[in-house]
């Protein structure tokens, strides 16, 4: 019992510690001045002296990501499952998806700017299309990953789509899906902040902006920080939900 | 309940390949026919055709009245896979309500069924706790469980070892006698075939045709003494040196 707490402690330890010495040999031995490398007592000083303003600006950030992460998981397995259901959709509708996949994301920024202004509609829209594709292609792979024994008995039965859809594909389909939300969920952070850091006057992204102009650091790392810690607070909320999703959680020869 | 299923000249080409030479059969209810020959000789091909899970390019097949495809709507047709289709997430119990389930229809108790497949203790669990015996047993208890008319079953015991396929094998035919059921039984193991079969289609390589029909005067159930029998010595040699000089004569 004693070990396992000392090895928890020891496995939360390392990491900060090691990221701190590294922080303070890079303050040392690098020479640059303390707005563009603040000392990270300077940092968490900020982050809590500025924390009724940093965590307005939070809110608005998790606003962004969070719809933004809804509507790229309804686009992506929406779509995946209209092209299991009509596989002709899949023809159709394809092409677009991986050409809007792969227009650069500052163009696609821009347009919605010039189109919605600086509103969550055109952030939320950008962090959907930056989010949805990964959802997209690994709930297809998932979908089409069932066994075919499985598929066999469904059809001998005279399953429905639904059913078989339901019972046996859509299982089977869960560790893909959840692995896409772990690129998807922690995406949407950095995307948000991206897309508020161009073009809007909330968030953290807007904070990182306005901080820069007046040569203030020491708030660039907070919210760097901050979102960091956020980000990775997602992917191991998602993973954490994926193992009680996975029905292969458990098995050893996995 | 059984029901007969006739064949009537059932052919199958796969682009330029021909996988199934013209096959005509007709089979009583309850009778179990074993499929025998080398590997990509068509059997698992006829199989799938009546299963209405691959179409015949010529001929037909009826299942009682009915074309395989309205058999396979009715849920007159049970498969057994050499893979497992147990679903990996369920019980063993509630991956056989499931097939009933699906299929609208209660062949009988599971708990019970379960117990006869000499499951007991093991229907709460999951497929990768058990062996390799007892999943085919879920799966074949899950292939039934709508009580189905006509068994299709391809390379059940395939998987097991040596004495495990001929004890589940024993054990099938044995609760085939309680719960009769037309059977078309895919295997490459010509004693298995002798053992279970009430007649035995013996295929050429491919493209496969039959070369022989070869029937096994014995009733069933038959147990493990019949493997000492003259008469299973006699048709066991004859199907072997048919299917040998076959290979001989094609290489």
């Amino acid at each position: 019992m004693r070990d396992a707490a000392l090895s928890w402690s020891l496995r939360v330890a390392t990491p900060i510690l090691s990221v701190l010495g590294l922080w303070y040999l890079a303050i040392f031995f690098s020479g640059l001045p303390a707005f563009v490398i603040p000392r990270p007592e300077r940092v968490l000083d900020v982050l809590w002296v500025d924390r009724a303003f940093i965590f307005e600006h939070l809110l608005a950030t998790l606003e962004v990501a969070g719809f933004g992460f809804l509507w790229a998981n309804i686009a992506g397995i929406g779509l995946a499952v209209l092209f299991d259901l009509l596989p002709p959709t899949r023809h159709m509708l394809m092409p677009a998806a991986i050409t809007l996949r792969n227009v650069p994301y500052i163009a696609l920024i821009s347009v919605l700017m010039l189109a919605f202004g600086d509103s969550i509609l055109s952030k939320t829209t950008i962090v959907a299309l930056s989010g949805f594709f990964p959802v997209l292609v690994n709930t297809l792979q998932g979908l089409r990953s069932a066994d075919e024994v499985q598929l066999d008995r469904m059809r001998i039965l005279n399953a429905s789509w639904w059913q078989t859809f339901s019972q046996v594909r859509l299982p089977y389909a869960i560790p893909s899906i959840v692995a896409a939300q772990e690129i998807t969920g922690s995406g949407a952070i950095i995307v948000a902040i991206a897309a508020e850091w161009m073009i809007s006057s909330t968030g953290l992204g807007y904070v990182i902006n306005n901080a820069m102009q007046n040569y203030r650091g020491d708030k660039v790392y907070a919210v760097a920080l901050l979102a960091t810690a956020l980000s990775f607070l997602i992917y191991s909320l998602v993973h954490w939900l994926g193992r009680r999703l996975d029905w292969r959680a458990g098995d050893p020869r996995r | 309940m059984a029901s007969p299923i006739s064949i009537r000249g059932v052919s199958r080409r796969f682009g330029e390949t021909v996988a199934l030479r013209t096959v005509d059969l007709e089979v009583a209810a309850g009778e179990f026919i074993a499929l025998v020959g080398p590997s990509g000789c068509g059997k698992t091909t006829l199989l799938r055709i009546v299963a209405d899970l691959v179409d015949p390019s010529t001929g037909e097949v009826r299942i009682g009245n009915a074309t395989a495809a309205e058999a396979r709507r009715q849920r007159l047709l049970g498969l057994v896979s050499q893979r497992p289709a147990v679903l990996p997430w369920k019980r063993a119990i509630d991956d056989v309500r499931f097939t009933q389930k699906i299929a609208g229809k209660v062949g009988f108790d599971p708990a019970k069924v379960l117990r006869e497949f000499g499951l007991e203790g093991h229907e709460n669990k999951r497929a990768r706790q058990l062996s390799g015996g007892m999943l085919q047993r879920v799966n074949i208890a899950s292939a039934m469980a709508h009580d189905p008319a006509v068994l299709l079953m391809d390379e059940p015991f395939a998987a097991l070892d040596e004495m495990k396929r001929e004890e589940i094998g024993e054990w099938f035919d044995r609760e085939l006698a309680v719960r009769p059921k037309t059977v078309l039984f895919v295997t490459h193991h010509i004693d298995e075939a002798v053992m279970l079969a009430d007649r035995l289609l013996v295929f050429s390589p491919s493209p496969g045709r039959v070369l022989e029909v070869v029937s096994v005067p014995v009733p069933r159930p038959r147990d493990a003494s019949f493997r000492q029998d003259p008469r299973f010595v006699a048709i066991a040699g004859h199907v072997r040196s048919l299917l040998m000089h076959r290979t001989v004569d094609a290489a």
